[in-house]
């Protein structure tokens, strides 16, 4: 994938890059605003990763808000050192697919790209999910393995449901909070690998093969071959 | 002179006794011109009308029967202190009268004058009206105005002294006022003084009267009371962060230094990295957490309040932490009385509420129940989060709200005590507040938030939000 980072600060720049490269993507990096609304609007990209504040004059949303007047629809990931409700809104809102609040781990910020480059790979049916013999109906927000219903409480659903949707994918445990939750904070405790265990109990433990798999310090991932 | 200026007291009392004299000056104009101007109006027609008539006189019956009626009128003992008549012949000879002293130059005919002349032997200020008969002699008619000139410089004696009287006592009054206003002031001036000296304990005494003053200070006691709990938490929450981030930073710091150790091997080097971020992760979490609680007390988020469904609120944080209390062997249920909603910020609001939910369920230990409830008042609404373990000894709960305060016996549980300032700041936030009440057992913790107005339109609430159970 081609990637293009606009970021000024040389740490957070290395460090992306490199773990980009290690993940296996092309990565062009650019430290200004100018230069960076440049090579954005006029070079075709798979992922934007960008910082909020740039030197030259140029804010980061303003690049964002170009790109979309553009009419292009370049999946683009803010990274930003405010980390308030309303800032993120304000990204998000700009055009921003994803906000990232600065010190972030980089596995943190793989995921989240992951899922926004997939995001239109996926197909959808609108009507049923499928993982292995897992099955997730949809309508009736009912799920059964191999044929044998398991019962779910409705938040149950939905984090199985972001999972599936998300097979393959690593799934960290603030993306869940966000997506299942709408939780924009840190509840500090474990929260989040309590309620996966409970759901790993109730769909793998006496099936095969495992589905909902750990993936350390990062979070959890759905998926049928070991 | 520039020092009573400076003073609003005084160019306040000034400016109104200047204003009173102003407008009793107006008052005594108009008495004035009342009084001692139609007595002198009257005078001058009766001095015309006088003239007309003798003059009338004179066309009808000739110049003897005018001295006839001069001299009649003179004799006459009518007004005899104050009439004035003179008739001179053309020929300039005296005919009759009773005065000396006056002549054309002094007096020309046809208009009113004052003059001093001599009347009755005796000097007389008069006003005369000459006036100039068709055969050339002269009829004076005339007043002496000894009397009225002494009522008018009566009128004008009393004037001026009750003028001078008024400013006198306006200007007395002045720094009168000025002195009792700078009196009241010079407290609450002595009280900033020693304020900004550095003692934030001063206070302006409160006078027994109850007034402008005794209610200004008041606010300003108020006002210093909210900034010295600030400073005094702002110096807490400083001791608290430099004992908190110390010893997370010197574990990884002493971590980092064996590491740097020759000898090493990678796998003791990845586990000293590890560790590390663990660490600083947590620091980054804990700031967060600062950051939150001062994000709320700022009070910027009541811009974008919106009507928030405590309903939806508590059964999120249960449906969140339900395994959790499942795994602990915790009984969690929830329970929502009524329809109460409240206007706010529904992050912030659930935030409080995880925080005190997270604490319940930690601190109740297993086997133990935990209500979370959402439920109305009249005028309030409330979410309340009661367990049945240990609960906090009554000397500790108004400390456990403060920044980083944490019993002693919870020290080695995971947390950084802000959980409660959170939940604390977020009801503040809300204009409500967190109470915490022994259960016996246990702890009753309740965020009392004022109820949204009760017309809150139903489209003004996600439907998704909207509590399940009403229409079954």
């Amino acid at each position: 994938m081609r990637c293009l980072v606009i970021e000024d600060e040389a740490d957070t720049a290395r460090y992306v890059c490199n773990g980009l490269t290690e993940a296996g993507h092309t990565v062009t990096l650019v430290r200004d605003s100018i230069n960076g609304l440049h090579v954005a609007t006029n070079e075709r990209w798979d992922i934007i990763i960008l910082d909020r504040m740039l030197p030259g004059g140029v804010d980061g949303l303003s690049i964002i808000t170009t790109i979309r007047n553009l009419g292009k629809t370049t999946p683009v990931i803010i990274l930003s050192a405010l980390a308030s409700l309303d800032e993120r809104v304000r990204g998000l809102r700009g055009g921003g697919d994803d906000y990232l609040t600065k010190p972030f781990a980089f596995s943190e910020l793989l995921a989240r790209m992951e899922a926004l480059l997939r995001r239109g790979a996926t197909k959808e049916d609108s009507r049923e999910l499928w993982i292995a013999d897992l099955r997730l109906d949809l309508r009736t927000r009912r799920a059964e393995r191999a044929g044998r219903p398991i019962a779910l409480q409705p938040r149950e659903f939905r984090l199985l449901e972001y999972l599936v949707r998300h097979q393959g994918q690593v799934v960290t445990r603030t993306m869940l909070l966000e997506a299942v939750w709408d939780y924009y904070f840190d509840p500090q405790t474990n929260v989040i690998d309590v309620q996966i265990s409970r759901l790993r109990r109730k769909i793998d433990k006496d099936f095969s093969p495992q589905l909902l798999r750990t993936v350390r310090g990062t979070g959890y991932m759905i998926s049928a071959d070991d | 002179m520039t020092r009573f200026w400076d003073t609003v007291a005084f160019r306040l009392a000034l400016g109104y006794g200047l204003l009173a004299i102003g407008s009793m000056s107006v008052i005594a104009a108009a008495f004035y011109f009342g009084t001692v101007g139609v007595l002198a109006r009257s005078t001058d027609a009766k001095l015309v009308s006088v003239s007309q008539r003798l003059a009338d006189h004179y066309e009808t019956r000739g110049g003897e029967a005018l001295r006839q009626e001069v001299q009649q009128l003179l004799a006459d003992g009518i007004e005899q202190d104050t009439e004035v008549y003179l008739l001179v012949a053309p020929d300039g000879r005296r005919v009759a009268g009773n005065i000396y002293g006056w002549s054309m130059a002094t007096a020309p005919p046809g208009s009113l004058t004052d003059l001093a002349v001599m009347r009755n032997g005796r000097p007389s200020l008069s006003r005369l009206l000459p006036r100039l008969l068709p055969d050339g002699s002269m009829l004076v008619v005339g007043r002496d105005m000894q009397d009225q000139r002494e009522i008018e410089r009566l009128v004008w004696h009393a004037l001026l002294l009750g003028g001078a009287v008024a400013l006198v006592l306006t200007i007395g009054g002045a720094l009168l006022f000025r002195r009792q206003l700078e009196h009241r002031v010079s407290a609450i001036r002595r009280t900033a003084l020693e304020i900004e000296a550095g003692d934030l304990s001063r206070r302006i005494p409160i006078s027994d009267v109850e007034d402008e003053f005794a209610r200004l200070n008041r606010d300003i006691n108020r006002m210093l009371d909210r900034i010295e709990h600030l400073m005094d938490g702002v110096r807490h929450v400083s001791n608290a962060i430099a004992h908190d981030l110390r010893t997370p930073l010197g574990r990884i710091r002493s971590r980092l230094e064996e590491a740097l150790r020759p000898g090493n091997n990678t796998a003791q080097l990845a586990g000293t990295a590890r560790f590390s971020i663990q660490q600083v992760d947590e620091l980054i979490r804990m700031l967060d957490r600062v950051l939150q609680i001062a994000e709320a007390e700022s009070g910027a988020h009541r811009q974008s309040f919106t009507p928030v469904p405590l309903a939806a609120v508590v059964s999120n944080v249960v449906e969140l932490y339900d395994a959790t209390a499942e795994a602990e062997g915790i009984t969690l249920i929830s329970e929502i009385e009524g329809q109460p909603v409240t206007m706010g910020d529904q992050n912030l609001l659930t935030s409080a509420l995880v925080n005190l939910t997270d604490n319940a369920l930690k601190y109740a230990g297993s086997g133990a129940t935990v209500h979370v409830r959402a439920t109305q008042d009249r005028d309030t609404v409330s979410m309340i989060v009661q367990d049945d373990g240990p609960g906090i000894p009554p000397a500790e709960q108004s400390r456990v709200t403060e920044r980083f305060y944490r019993l002693d016996q919870s020290r080695s549980l995971p947390g950084n005590g802000l959980g409660l300032s959170i939940a604390s700041a977020a009801a503040s936030l809300h204009w409500g507040k967190l109470e915490l009440e022994g259960a016996a057992p246990g702890l009753i913790a309740r965020i009392v938030l004022p109820r949204a107005a009760t017309a809150v339109p139903a489209s003004a609430i996600p439907p998704e939000m909207l509590p399940a159970a009403t229409d079954d």
